[in-house]
């Protein structure tokens, strides 16, 4: 699959290809920004699992073309910023790549018995992840290290793309975990949040690797403060906050509810903010659940041309 | 000395009865944190490293200063005796580089409140983290004397270095006898690291770097979202604001220098509006700036930037690949 | 226990008008009642419901026109929208979600307002105070 991927990359006249390099010293891939004189070096693997989205959304104003290596849940970021404007679609040349899912790197780190820098190979085989190091083997069902939320995924082949590699796959998208935590009663629920919230370190690495949030002026944590050296004193004292740094339960709770709220139809569902956050919470659970009531509720589709948000009609 | 059986697991018992507030690691879902324990069987041993630094514990994350409302009302500083059984070389190591800063020049009353009343329990790694590379620093980490007590764990039995004063006081109150030759040689055990960090010739290096376009190449990937910053335990970066409008209380809190509005000035401009800049800045500051100011390199090389950044900047490969 | 504190985010053209015509023909509703004007109930921001609620209140109620009477012709369809995707996320994360409440209240309905805050009070009187999502830090 890496050398179709690199034949595609040759096809096509760009100043820059967006694609995943292997790490030194271990087997993690991140992404990377590549001359088309260093098609080479590009590799792609069961553990590709970073967004190109965000990448491509920062530096397309100072390329004329790009090619991009994208997955299923890359494309419906790439789709999604297409739809608001922020990438243009003609600048962009999409290699899709048809998903067999991901594997989350921490639930491999610990299901795997080598040191990560002896480890030479990570390959998919079936349902099995062949991890080889030393001349041993290890193998391990892919279903136990895959990230969580590639297992509800709805299009693991990407529905929009310039080529494809790789046979085109069904997805299914079931909100099965989300009834699960329906099913609480509403104690139960406040409790598991809560819980889940109390180890939040309100550090935004959620908010800062996700594609859709893109804001330059965050309405929970002013990263950019709009003022100038006209504005008055009184003005920046008085600046509305909506909450501070204050670093508890109810208030994580209050950052990350208005967080996916903007979120509402755009959510990609790439599983990019939980793979971020330091403490490992579930955020995809609540991205999911607003997506379950999108798409129950009022009946909206990601393929629609219109943003969410800005749709009229209502359920 | 020796102690026969599981020092820390006992120390835990005896310093709560002696009225101590004790952190322990505390596995909590897939990793550890240090959390308050009760008693020591909620404590687990069994790791590498905690998932967040124990700086929380002298420096928390949210910190009330003062009250006020119809009046001003001062928040007295918490000097309840407070121990920490568990911390790593590299973490104590840490804390001896904050107190370089918050009790040399201008000393923090808060800071020095909870430092005084600190007991430290160290305790030897077994074996080197996928991302570690405290020696690279000088740090041993079987041996410290950066803390009170460090414990060493051996077949069955624990190797005690009673390090200061405090440490010695609170190992009266245990069996302790002296150790023979095989114990001191399985405590001293080489460990197997797998990451270095180059640091010859360091100063020249990073100043004559600064303006070179290699920073550009390393911010490519950052989303400047303070993950290495809040999990770094030398990092000590902090904010101060006001929550609540006719009546609250002054936090402080913790701040990074990734954030953009860390550097704001109230004229609007911004020294580093770009994330490179910030990025940059991270680096200088713990291999340059603090080398020039205090003569340590602000990196102990606990690698938990390295294991939680989402999208893969390394510190050790960064400052080894400048030239 | 004492009074509930209940804020109100009102649309300037219909139901602060409505709110001002029960004022002006004298019919009471109770005084834990604090609204807010804004000009449309599409403007508000989920955001600062969860600070009102944050900030110590323990209801809040957005008032807007009635469906195709909105001054702004579709600013009351956001509203619901907004309205609805926020209550949802509420139930899920097992907050009393019958604090939040949205209606529809034209300029000439004075008595209907008083009707419904009259009601909403005395529920949320039953409910009690809210202590969820309060500010924590005193």
């Amino acid at each position: 699959m890496i050398g179709k991927i690199r034949e595609a990359c040759r096809q096509v006249e760009v100043d820059a290809i967006i694609g995943y390099r292997k790490k030194e010293g271990e087997p993690r891939e991140i992404l990377h920004v590549f001359k088309p004189d260093e098609i080479d070096k590009i590799t792609f693997s069961p553990l590709s699992s970073n967004n190109p989205a965000r990448l491509l959304m920062e530096i397309l104003p100072t390329m004329n073309k790009v090619a991009v290596i994208a997955k299923g849940c890359d494309v419906r970021a790439i789709r999604e910023l297409v739809k608001e404007n922020k990438i243009d679609r003609n600048k962009i040349y999409i290699i899709g790549v048809s998903c067999d899912g991901v594997v989350d790197y921490r639930k491999f780190r610990r299901a795997v018995q080598f040191r990560l820098n002896e480890i030479e190979s990570v390959e998919l085989d079936g349902e099995d992840l062949i991890v080889k190091a030393n001349g041993k083997e290890q193998r391990f069902k892919f279903a136990d290290v895959m990230s969580e939320v590639c297992k509800h995924c709805p299009n693991p082949t990407p529905k929009d793309y310039d080529v494809l590699i790789g046979e085109p796959k069904e997805g299914k998208e079931d909100f099965s975990d989300i009834e699960e935590i329906e099913k609480m009663s509403a104690e139960e629920r406040w409790n598991y949040w809560m819980d889940i919230f109390s180890k939040c370190i309100r550090c935004h690495a959620c908010r800062q690797v996700c594609p859709v949030c893109y804001c330059e002026e965050c309405l929970v944590d002013p990263v950019n403060l709009a003022i100038s050296p006209m504005t008055p004193a009184e003005e920046k004292a008085s600046y509305p906050r909506v909450l501070g740094k204050t670093v508890n339960s109810s208030d994580n709770l209050i950052y990350h509810l208005v967080r996916v709220l903007h979120h509402a139809g755009r959510c990609a569902r790439c599983g990019e903010c939980e793979r971020a956050c330091p403490m490992e919470l579930p955020l995809t659970k609540l991205e999911r659940k607003l997506w379950k009531v999108v798409q129950e509720e009022f009946g909206y589709s990601p393929d629609e041309d219109i943003p969410f948000l800005s749709k009229l009609d209502m359920g | 000395m020796i102690y026969e059986g599981d020092f820390l697991k006992n120390v835990i018992d005896k310093l709560i009865e002696e009225g101590f507030t004790v952190y322990a690691p505390v596995k909590v879902g897939d990793y550890h944190v240090f959390k308050r324990v009760s008693k020591s069987e909620e404590a687990d041993f069994n790791y590498i490293n905690t998932k967040l630094s124990p700086k929380e514990i002298i420096l928390p994350e949210n910190e009330i200063l003062i009250k006020y409302g119809e009046w001003i009302e001062e928040v007295p500083i918490s000097n309840e005796k407070t121990a920490v059984v568990g911390i790593r070389a590299c973490d104590a190591r840490a804390l001896k580089l904050m107190d370089r800063v918050f009790l040399e020049d201008i000393v923090d009353p808060y800071y020095k409140a909870r430092r005084d009343n600190l007991l430290l329990i160290g305790y030897a790694c077994d074996k080197a983290g996928d991302y570690c590379f405290c020696q690279s620093f000088g740090i041993n980490p079987r041996g410290s004397c950066d803390v009170d007590i460090f414990v060493t764990k051996l077949d069955g039995k624990s190797f005690v270095d009673l390090v200061s004063e405090k440490g010695k006081e609170i190992a009266q109150k245990f069996e302790l006898k002296e150790p023979v030759d095989e114990d001191v040689k399985a405590k001293e055990k080489d460990l197997d690291f797998v990451k270095s960090v180059n640091t010859e010739k360091l100063i020249n290096r990073m100043k004559e770097a600064f303006e070179s376009e290699y920073w550009k190449e390393v911010a490519r990937n950052c989303i400047s979202c303070g993950t290495c910053t809040y999990l770094c335990p030398t990092c000590y970066c902090f904010d101060i604001y006001d929550e609540g409008e006719h009546k609250g209380v002054r936090l402080r809190a913790w701040d990074s220098c990734q954030f953009p509005l860390h550097t704001l000035e109230s004229s609007s401009h911004n020294p580093r509006p770009e994330k490179w800049q910030r990025l940059r800045n991270r680096f200088y500051d713990k291999f340059y700036a603090m080398v020039i100011r205090k003569g340590e390199i602000y990196c102990v090389g606990c690698g938990r930037c390295i294991e939680s950044c989402p999208v893969g900047i390394d510190i050790a490969e960064v400052i080894t690949g400048v030239k | 226990m004492s009074e509930p504190k209940i804020v109100v985010f009102a649309c300037n053209w219909c139901s602060y008008a409505g709110a001002d015509l029960a004022g002006t023909s004298r019919l009471k509703y109770p005084e834990n009642v604090r609204i807010i004007r804004v000009m449309c109930s599409g403007m508000v921001n989920p955001a600062w419901v969860l600070r009102a609620f944050r900030q110590g209140a323990d209801g809040v109620v957005i008032a807007g026109c009635h469906p195709g009477d909105c001054h702004y012709t579709v600013g009351n369809y956001y509203a619901k929208k907004r309205y609805t995707l926020l209550k949802e996320l509420m139930k899920f994360v097992g907050f009393d979600q019958e604090r939040f409440k949205l209606i529809w209240a034209s300029a000439s309905e004075g008595k209907l307002f008083a009707e419904e805050m009259t009601k909403f009070t005395e529920k949320i009187r039953e409910m009690g105070k809210q202590e969820k999502l309060r500010r924590k830090i005193e």
